[in-house]
């Protein structure tokens, strides 16, 4: 074995010693990241499915197993079955919602107009103001006595009404919340999506006849389909979820008419530090969300084009 | 070969961990027992900002220049999430020596690990524990467990605005009200052309609206629970009474604003737009901008249960940090807790004194008067609190049932006596479950 032999062979032994596959080097690249979602994330969740077969009030040190009983509690538990009716509401009001009003600011926001990048700023603005800001000014431009809108009402002959104040609008105010609030994310989706039609589709459908309305249905709709997709998953995945908004503004009331899942799962678990029973919901609500895309993915493949 | 290269991946894996996880533990960290030459450090959690918090940090300052043999520091950090904070803490084994606790949490705190038992403490010398007003010694009372020492007491009395009686030609409130006085000085202040209301109550789903109306319940002769706090008692006669009011007021008269969300209210009532609020002393400082009096609770006609009012009393808890820690964290709060402190914490903050010796001074009482004006008759109220809100852990389910009622009746859906009886069997659902 020559020098040059030996050396090269010492290298590989110590490669191999240090560095003995490229599986290692992965791993101890990607370790700390692992380790920390693996910390905070992973094990809260297996962490909480434990809870959720448990009675814990968080604050004593006994917590005994109760088996099943906390989820055979939320069968029975009208308030649940109350907060499930809202959320769903709430979620078909809100995903359509969005994407609606999202898509048409978008197409009205895709051309070349001076000062266009300034409109588009101010589009997405909604999504800089942070939810406490945007519940306080909601809740002053809907109140009842001294709100903006019911004197905008009283100028055109309607009477002030309660929003907020009243069980049966108050899911709708926060719906036009949200949909305000999270209009600026479906515009920044819906433009990306719509710059990414090519222009040649339209100039030669264009030439063949076909109308601007024509143009929008037959071209410009089938190729939006993976952002619809996007949106419709993750607006409902955050629709189930809804929180911020409700506590900010009406924290369940009036008579629980925004009480949704997540809302009352809080109440429960840091309200009235009933954690096992809180827990159980939050796995319920997984369970249903994991369902729910499952089933939009599978619909939504035989109407998505890709290209 | 393929051993190898496990192991040494399996070494440098644990490494990884071992240091990616000392990274993470020093986050934590921060419960150091003492300082290098052995003088325990105590640290205090509050929420105290304003006067307050200047107050505070003045005792502080104080204690620490007369007792150079310990050093007192303090975190102040809101005491609406504290509990959640302390939890974690806790078990993290990392509590904080002392922390400002709301009193409606310690049937809570009283399950809690390294909760200092103070029963045996408090009835040591320089305490004289049975000169705390009663309502604050029962907050800080669970079972036979004393679990914290008194921080701050407050009651509910009627905040009203002078001008809006005077323009509706209403003579103002006296202490020989009753609710047939209320209800038509409320009804005759409102003015809807105006968005003007002779009354607020909070209307949201938390357990301040149940709070709000112990009073009257009270005063109409009737009770939350049964005395030992296995069944509901709202439900009753006093009951459908009290709540009744509460009904011809806001459906009948609509001379109540509800607040929705309990954050207008004291807004609008700063604003002109409201007679009458029955609120606590810690939001006169709010109302700069009307000429306002304050009066007792109004009784009710026939019932012996007289003037009564709820107090809302706060609790210093302490923690557990070794004995050394542990005594000198006590001592603290003995000091804090005396009537020289509690007189100069009132006087420079406007907060009522947690004691009766200072409370029942009348001199005192016209000090704290001219400094923040009402609060001298929120002081002689301490001496209507005659009833405590209920001790038990399921209270937040069943003044959450309870105030739902409330809210239903004032929102013209219910009547009280459906109302109460629904809400006493969640009640009664949620006091099974013990």
């Amino acid at each position: 074995m020559s020098r040059r032999e030996r050396l090269t062979s010492r290298a590989r032994s110590l490669r191999s010693t240090f560095l003995p596959t490229d599986t290692a080097t992965g791993w101890a690249l990607v370790g700390p990241g692992v380790l920390l979602i693996g910390a905070f994330g992973l094990l809260p969740v297996l962490l909480s499915l434990k809870l959720s077969f448990q009675k814990s009030d968080m604050l004593s040190d006994g917590t005994p197993w109760v088996g099943v009983d906390n989820y055979r509690k939320l069968v029975d538990d009208p308030l649940f079955a109350h907060a499930i009716k809202n959320t769903v509401v709430f979620t078909a009001l809100f995903v359509p919602g969005t994407m609606l009003v999202g898509l048409l600011v978008a197409v009205a926001l895709n051309r070349s107009l001076r000062f266009i990048t300034l409109y588009r700023t101010a589009a997405y603005i909604t999504m800089a103001v942070s939810t406490i800001t945007q519940g306080i000014i909601f809740m002053w431009l809907t109140d009842r006595d001294y709100g903006l809108v019911n004197a905008a009402l009283n100028e055109i002959g309607i009477g002030s009404q309660p929003f907020l104040a009243s069980p049966s609008q108050a899911l709708l105010v926060i719906t036009a919340m949200t949909v305000w609030g999270w209009t600026g994310f479906t515009v920044i989706v819906y433009l990306a999506a719509l710059q990414g039609v090519p222009a040649e589709l339209h100039e030669a459908a264009a030439i063949d006849g076909a109308g601007p309305i024509t143009r929008f249905r037959t071209i410009t709709v089938p190729l939006l389909g993976p952002a619809n997709l996007f949106l419709l998953i993750y607006l409902t995945i955050n629709a189930l979820q809804l929180f911020d908004e409700v506590y900010q503004t009406t924290r369940g009331g009036p008579l629980q008419a925004t009480m949704v899942i997540v809302y009352y799962l809080w109440d429960r678990a840091f309200v009235q530090f009933d954690a096992g029973y809180a827990a159980a919901m939050a796995y319920s609500l997984f369970a249903v969300i994991l369902v729910i895309t499952a089933v939009q993915f599978r619909l939504s493949r035989r109407f998505t084009h890709y290209s | 070969m393929i051993k190898t290269s496990s192991t040494g991946f399996r070494r440098r894996f644990t490494v990884a961990v071992v240091a990616a996880l000392s990274l993470t533990l020093q986050g934590c960290g921060g419960g150091d027992d003492t300082v290098a030459d052995g003088k325990p450090e105590i640290v205090v959690w509050n929420g105290y900002t304003d006067a307050q918090g200047k107050n505070f940090t003045a005792l502080i300052d104080e204690y620490n220049q007369q007792h150079p043999d310990v050093h007192v520091t303090q975190l102040v950090s809101d005491t609406d999430h504290v509990l959640q904070k302390i939890l974690t803490s806790v078990r993290g084994n990392t509590p904080p020596d002392i922390a400002y606790m709301y009193g409606s949490w310690s049937t809570n705190i009283a399950k809690m690990p390294k909760v200092v038992d103070l029963t045996e403490e408090v009835t040591q010398s320089g305490w004289d524990w049975n000169d705390f007003y009663p309502a604050l010694r029962d907050a800080a009372t669970v079972g036979d467990k004393v679990i914290g020492v008194p921080a701050l007491v407050d009651n509910l009395a009627i905040v009203y605005n002078k001008k809006l009686f005077d323009e509706a030609h209403v003579a103002p409130p006296t202490p020989e009200w009753t609710w047939d006085d209320f209800r038509s000085a409320s009804a005759k202040l409102t003015d809807s052309g105006k968005g003007q209301y002779g009354f607020t109550m909070p209307a949201d789903t938390s357990e301040t609206v149940a709070w709000h109306y112990l009073p009257m319940l009270w005063e109409a002769g009737g009770d939350v629970l049964n005395p030992d706090m296995t069944k509901a008692a709202f439900d009753s006669e006093a009951g459908v009474r009290s709540l009744t009011t509460l009904q011809q007021m806001a459906v009948t008269d609509k001379s109540v604003y509800l607040d929705t969300t309990n954050t207008t209210a004291v807004k609008l009532m700063n604003s002109g737009k409201i007679g009458m609020i029955t609120t606590g002393p810690w939001d006169l400082a709010t109302f700069t901008d009307i000429d306002y009096g304050v009066q007792i609770m109004p009784t009710y006609g026939g019932s012996d249960a007289g003037h009564q009012t709820v107090a809302g009393p706060d609790n210093w808890v302490v923690f557990d940090n070794g004995d050394k820690r542990k005594r000198a964290a006590v001592d603290f709060l003995k000091w804090v807790a005396a009537p020289e402190q509690v007189r100069r914490t009132s006087l420079a903050t406007g907060d009522l004194p947690i004691r009766k010796s200072v409370g029942d001074d009348p001199a005192f009482v016209r000090q704290l008067d001219e400094k923040v004006s009402g609060t001298g008759v929120f002081v002689e109220n301490l001496n209507n609190v005659k009833k405590s809100k209920p001790a038990t852990a399921q209270y937040p389910e069943v003044a959450t049932a309870l105030g739902q009622a409330i809210v239903s009746v004032m929102l013209g859906r219910a009547e009280p006596g459906a109302a109460l009886k629904d809400a006493a069997a969640v009640a009664n659902t949620a006091l099974d479950q013990k």
